[in-house]
């Protein structure tokens, strides 16, 4: 009950940020209409799907990628150089409630954005998957996790809200770029496919358009890679942390 | 005997090589209104942090309520409420939503709509904390101290930048908590403020005690005419006296 409250205050801040609403809900949708406009029905190279079916399962991880390497470093680092966490600290309460309504609010922030992409695809597009839906909603929901981690490392090791903001440049814009989010992977030269095929960001997307076409024996290696991510940056990032 | 609600014995810590804190002893009995004065980097703010156990002294203990806050933290902060310096608030937070954040933190939280009204911030309730004024700033401080119905508050320089009037209406303030029982530690470097609201105070220099008592007491021991001469004296700065 008093997360609960906590999480709902936190969840209005994000509703409240215009970054968060123009990035993370706006710029998918946007996407995903021009590219069907433009290329809707065209088979996306050799990939054996449409540039909507490409894009909608690609498009489905912005959402996520704003979320794990802007809001969520962003938002602790902030609190941390604001000592809000130093404040919450002085309370019989842990400062690490303050950080998991937050992770949460922005985990919702990427649910949302997905769920109005899906509804513009499914009902304006006529968007189906032929892989299992289910199935589809826990590697969507694992690339998250593992995404999450790296944006809770990110907020781990940067002291400064200045190194914060090169780290998550860093990690952002080539991640929404090149591995495939926005700019269909399947129009890249092999080099940058390349690229795209080694980012934490462009296994997830391998993975999810692996399972929304049903092709389920080459879900293992992503699924064991972005486990490990998971593991190990979600281990550091507890590691690593500060309050102060 | 009065009880003591906050014990401080040989209190030390280094920064690298520099000692900031430097074997301090002071007593603040339940229901006083205490103040550690000192100049800028005199280690007040240190001090706080070493009783709240946020940071570790490199010798000497300091108890709150018969505790160690850094072994005790859950069950100090059930009773301590506290004001840092140079805290912000979340960007985009209301007044009312920073109220529910903190209540939330605790288990029995006073009620925060009696707390705003008695700071005279209801109106302000839905107005976001960024656009408040410097005084009405402090005094959501203060109420958010206030929120965990505390029996001490820890007050770290409230009000440092604010107007004469903003600092008068928070003295107001204090002086209502003082009359309810509340046991206040302050820090300041207003002279007229420890007047104003303390019945004890303690001087420190370079981390060390200098002085400790009424005020006065420390009036009287320096053979000056006001505190503010006092202090001075105690500063060492008689050339300026």
């Amino acid at each position: 009950m008093r997360f609960l409250k906590m999480y709902q205050v936190e969840q209005k801040l994000f509703l409240r940020t215009p970054d968060v609403i123009v990035f993370n809900l706006a710029m998918p949708l946007v996407t995903l209409i021009l590219i069907t406009i433009i290329a809707g029905n065209k088979a996306a190279a050799d990939s054996g799907l449409t540039f909507l079916q490409s894009s909608y399962v690609a498009l489905s991880t912005v959402g996520i990628c704003c979320s794990a390497f802007m809001s969520i470093p962003i938002s602790i680092v902030e609190y941390r150089s604001q000592r809000v966490l130093k404040r919450m600290y002085c309370s019989p309460c842990s400062p690490a409630r303050l950080l998991a309504c937050d992770t949460i609010a922005s985990g919702v922030m990427a649910v949302i954005s997905t769920i109005i992409l899906t509804v513009a695809a499914v009902v304006f597009f006529g968007y189906r998957m032929s892989g299992n839906i289910f199935a589809y909603v826990g590697a969507w929901f694992l690339t998250m996790i593992s995404m999450f981690s790296i944006g809770l490392m990110v907020a781990s090791l940067c002291r400064t809200t200045k190194s914060m903001n090169v780290v998550t440049s860093l990690l952002y814009f080539p991640m929404l770029l090149f591995s495939g989010a926005t700019i269909p992977a399947e129009v890249f030269p092999a080099g940058l496919r390349a690229v795209a095929d080694i980012m934490p960001l462009g296994t997830g997307i391998n993975l999810l358009k692996a399972v929304s076409m049903g092709c389920y024996n080459e879900v293992i290696v992503p699924v064991i890679i972005l486990t490990a991510i998971a593991v190990i940056c979600g281990a550091v990032a507890v590691k690593a942390f500060r309050w102060e | 005997m009065e009880e003591q609600y906050i014990c401080v014995r040989n209190l030390t810590k280094y920064f690298e090589k520099r000692q900031v804190v430097d074997h301090l002893s002071f007593d603040v009995k339940k229901g006083e209104v205490f103040a550690l004065l000192g100049h800028n980097g005199a280690g007040k703010s240190t001090t706080i942090d070493l009783i709240l156990g946020l940071k570790t002294p490199d010798e000497g203990t300091a108890r709150i309520m018969e505790m160690n806050a850094a072994k005790n933290r859950k069950a100090v902060f059930e009773k301590v409420g506290v004001q840092l310096q140079h805290t912000r608030y979340q960007n985009n937070i209301t007044v009312e939503e920073a109220c529910v954040e903190y209540a939330s933190l605790y288990k029995d939280p006073a009620d925060y709509h009696l707390l705003l009204e008695k700071f005279g911030l209801d109106s302000l309730k839905k107005n976001f904390v960024s656009k408040l004024s410097g005084g009405e700033r402090q005094k959501l401080s203060v109420v958010l101290a206030l929120i965990g119905d505390p029996e001490i508050v820890f007050l770290d320089e409230l009000t440092t930048g604010l107007d004469v009037a903003a600092r008068r209406e928070v003295w107001k303030t204090l002086k209502q908590l003082k009359e309810q029982g509340l046991t206040i530690f302050l820090t300041t470097h207003y002279m007229e403020e420890a007047e104003a609201l303390c019945d004890r105070i303690c001087i420190i220099r370079s981390g060390k005690k200098v002085t400790e008592g009424t005020i006065r007491e420390v009036i009287e021991a320096s053979g000056q005419k006001n505190l503010e001469d006092a202090y001075l004296f105690f500063m060492g700065e008689e050339d300026l006296l």
